[in-house]
């Protein structure tokens, strides 16, 4: 497939419904507009053709949201989602940050994905993601606005994320009754990523997180594999174009076995003995880095971790973005088990 | 915000409805993303990405930084018509050139036929969009001129972009330019509109910025002889050669009202095409006709043929024919300040009118150090005092001492005059014309000095110089108009104007006067002082 410059988009056509198609190649092409060959990338263009939606604390579908910056350094903001109880009102300005007062809520930090350079908290579709993890786990979504690649290398992403989590650590309100934030990361593609980097800088310091999910998380190295190779071109996503965004992320002159990339490749940590949160990996069988994404969770497996695998075979990326599909379903459902069984 | 309605869904998840739930045709899970799609539309959508993306894998990088500046144009909410409006920046007809006669000298001169125009689209956008298209509106067609339109736009914008770097004096970048124009211009109808307009320009940049000998600096004598057939011809396309001479002869023929003997120094013979109307007119005048005397002042011919002589010869005849007496004298002259007023041999018995159809503004060119020519020549027409001076000239300003503001001005002038010609059917005289036209316009972009004769200043800036030279306007009268405007039935193209400007008249396409005419008198002096020693407030030269 590599070299060719014909398309075969008939195969990803016949896999997908076809409004998931239209928008998952709409993002294509755009995005083949935004990045140059040098490695520049047009952020004004990225920006103005991203779908944005604004917060609402008006309860839709019974969650509202509201944006809250976290660190005034880095102007690090961040979109929280509640859901509401029954016939509450819409909380006013003073009770966005009303204490829940469940038995146990759980705390899910959020980190979008877009391949460390594209969306932000208010995409649409990202937006609308977090409405329905809330919603669907009776959690509270932070969802983090993270600084994005080129301009904003590793490890700004990871810092980011780690701002965030002390951040929710910290605030009363979101402690459950044993007054203790039950703190899990989630995150797609790049945000599945920064999920595992947090979690190491989490275990490290000592701050809890109950688990972690990682839907279709982004990883890679420098060997080529089979589902690269197998795949490249044929749903939705190529090689080359994978390549461009960790030349964005990673330090300049890094190749692709920097650990950022390849937690578990040659310069990598084993996670032996370390009390890493158990993980929920979400991988689909369509994805030409699943390759990556499982022996990511087969170093957590190796290293003794509680770990799962959920395989979807017939899943293209952005499964998850509408709910069109049986794998969104199963996704959803399966979260929502991880989060509620602490 | 209104509060969504929320409708039933599989399993347990939560769908989002849009507010729009009131039609149902737009997909719901879209609109959640932030995209308006009809349901209907979603093939068509999809197979627009696919075309989309076969193109852009094809395309050059700089083709792509195009399209992604182009990109704002376009609303990326509304998926389907951006989709279609991407897609249309990828032209994908270009039709061949009109064909033209390969050897001018072969052309026999045509004779005055009317027009017949059918199935003309009258063009409904403003300035640089005013191009009509003569495709037919079918649906593909709509897409096509779609494509060529928003591809003959990128075209006007690398043209500004390529001058702006000429007048910079960035030629390396002004000539990378012109490599990537001439590309896209091989998608782009250069048959008419604004391809073709863009093609004439392209080309005259080029020649600016590459230094092959240019042809188009004026002077040869096989240059004048071909100039003369395209003027010819641009004379029978369009309208504008056969207005300027009815009004100034309309002019004329009533300031020599009451005259016997009469003298015209037309400033451009060329095929004497302005004057069998006047002999006809001053023959069927009441109580005769008068002596009439014509002076026409022309390049010298090449091959000692005397092509003046030839007109005077045909035109006698003519005069001969409706019973007018009639003399002839031909000036060879390649440039009009060589002519002096003796060479005219006016007798100052003979009541004078002094002629210039797009003449005077080829002597707006000069040294700094002499005095203009414009000036002298001014200056001994009003030593002639002359009853009536008929001035026509281009109604632009295509002198303006800084490049980027004469390229402008003349993109926005010419572009309407080619739209005009449009509505031509007649061949090969819209062909022809338009390389008149082309001709004029590689004058204006890529000749300087003495080269650049073809200087168009607006009637204000006329105006100013005529009265400071010691000429008073003389009004065309209402007969002049309705001159103009019984001309302009003749043409069943919509679209030409004719309006009064202070009395002068212009004539125009749309609302775009394109030419210019006016009538002057030599204001008499109170105390016989010659006129020459008159400080002139100068325009730009």
């Amino acid at each position: 497939m590599s070299g060719s410059n014909e398309v075969n988009l008939n195969e990803s056509k016949m896999v997908v419904p076809l409004n998931t198609w239209v928008l998952i190649s709409t993002f294509k092409l755009a995005y083949n507009l935004l990045r140059h060959p040098d490695g520049t990338f047009d952020r004004y263009l990225d920006e103005f053709l991203d779908r944005k939606v604004p917060a609402n604390a008006k309860p839709v579908d019974g969650v509202f949201s509201f944006d809250v910056i976290i660190d005034r350094g880095t102007n690090l903001l961040c979109r929280i989602y509640r859901p509401t109880k029954g016939d509450e009102p819409p909380p006013n300005i003073i009770e966005l940050e009303k204490p829940v007062d469940s038995e146990v809520v759980p705390v899910i930090i959020f980190f979008h994905g877009g391949s460390f350079a594209h969306s932000s908290v208010n995409s649409a579709i990202y937006d609308t993601l977090c409405r329905r993890l809330a919603s669907t786990c009776k959690a509270v979504l932070v969802s983090v606005n993270y600084r994005r690649a080129p301009e904003n290398r590793y490890p700004c992403a990871y810092d980011d994320g780690w701002a965030a989590l002390n951040w929710v650590n910290s605030q009363t309100w979101l402690e459950s009754k044993d007054s203790k934030v039950r703190i899990y990361l989630s995150g797609d593609s790049s945000g599945g990523n920064i999920v595992h980097h947090v979690a190491l800088r989490a275990v490290e310091s000592g701050v809890q997180v109950l688990g972690n999910i990682l839907l279709n998380p982004m990883f890679g190295g420098q060997e080529r594999t089979g589902s690269e190779e197998r795949l490249d071109g044929k749903y939705f996503v190529s090689i080359q174009v994978r390549d461009w965004y960790w030349r964005a992320f990673l330090p300049e002159g890094e190749d692709r076995d920097h650990p950022a990339c390849n937690p578990f490749g040659p310069r990598g940590k084993s996670l032996e003995g370390v009390k890493f949160p158990k993980s929920l990996v979400v991988v689909a069988g369509l994805d030409l880095i699943q390759d990556w994404q499982v022996a990511y969770f087969e170093g957590l497996k190796k290293a003794g971790q509680d770990a799962k695998l959920l395989y979807l075979e017939q899943a293209t990326i952005g499964f998850y973005l509408l709910p069109n599909n049986n794998h969104f379903h199963t996704v959803m459902d399966e979260i929502s088990k991880f989060v509620s069984s602490n | 915000m209104l509060p969504y309605e929320s409708a039933a869904s599989a399993g347990n998840a939560f769908i989002l409805s849009s507010s729009t739930v009131g039609k149902p045709e737009i997909d719901d899970l879209l609109s959640g993303a932030g995209y308006k799609v009809r349901s209907s539309d979603l093939r068509h959508v999809a197979q627009r990405l696919e075309r989309l993306e076969t193109a852009m894998l094809n395309s050059s990088s700089n083709q792509l930084s195009f399209l992604a500046s182009d990109t704002v144009l376009y609303n990326p909410s509304d998926l389907s018509s951006w989709v279609d409006s991407l897609l249309s920046e990828f032209s994908q007809t270009s039709q061949p050139l009109p064909s033209l006669p390969s050897d001018l000298s072969e052309l026999i001169l045509p004779n005055p036929v009317a027009l017949d125009n059918s199935n003309i689209d009258p063009p409904t956008h403003q300035q640089l969009q005013s191009i009509s298209f003569q495709q037919q509106q079918q649906n593909q067609a709509v897409v096509v001129t779609a494509v060529e339109e928003d591809s003959a736009i990128r075209l006007v914008h690398m043209l500004m972009t390529c001058a702006e770097s000429v007048q910079r004096g960035e030629l390396p970048l002004a000539g990378s330019l012109i490599g990537d124009m001439q590309a896209l211009l091989t998608r782009v109808n250069t048959g008419c509109g604004i391809g073709k307009v863009a093609g004439y320009f392209i080309d005259a940049l080029s020649r600016r910025i590459f230094p092959l000998a240019n042809p188009y600096a004026g002077g040869s004598s096989t240059a004048a002889y071909e100039n003369e057939i395209l003027y010819h011809h641009f004379y029978e396309a369009c309208p504008y050669l056969k207005f300027a001479h009815f009004t100034a002869n309309q002019a004329i023929l009533e300031a020599f009202d009451g005259q016997d003997c009469v003298h015209v120094v037309d400033f451009n013979l060329m095929h004497g095409l302005q004057w069998p109307a006047l002999i006809q007119a001053l023959a069927l005048r009441p109580g005769g006709p008068p002596l009439l005397k014509l002076t026409g002042i022309g390049p010298p011919s090449p091959d000692g043929r005397d092509s003046l002589r030839e007109i005077g010869l045909r035109l006698a005849e003519l005069a001969r024919s409706v019973n007018v007496h009639f003399a002839f004298r031909g000036v060879a002259a390649s440039r009009l300040e060589d002519v002096k007023s003796w060479m005219l041999q006016v007798n100052p018995k003979e009541a004078v009118a002094v002629n210039s159809i797009m003449q005077l503004h080829k002597l707006l060119g000069s040294d700094p150090d002499r005095n203009s020519p414009i000036d002298s020549v001014l200056n001994w027409i009003r030593n002639l005092h002359p009853k009536i001076v008929t001035v026509v000239e281009q109604e632009s300003n295509h002198n303006q001492p800084a490049f980027l503001h004469r390229f402008t001005e003349a993109l926005y002038y010419y572009s309407t005059m080619v739209d005009s010609l449009e509505a031509c059917a007649l061949q090969p005289e819209k062909a022809l014309a338009g390389m008149h036209i082309q001709r004029e316009i590689c004058n204006v972009v890529s000749c300087e000095g003495s080269a650049r004769l073809e200087r168009h200043e607006p009637l204000a800036k006329w105006r100013g110089r005529l009265i400071a030279a010691g000429f008073r306007p003389l009004h065309l009268g209402s007969n002049a108009f309705k001159q103009a405007s019984m001309l302009l039935t003749l043409f069943s193209a919509e679209g030409y104007s004719v309006q009064e400007n202070e009395g002068c008249l212009t004539l125009g396409w749309h609302s775009r006067p394109l030419i210019a005419a006016s009538a002057w008198q030599a204001v008499p002096d109170a105390d016989g002082n010659s006129p020459s020693s008159l400080g002139l407030p100068n325009g730009t030269q």
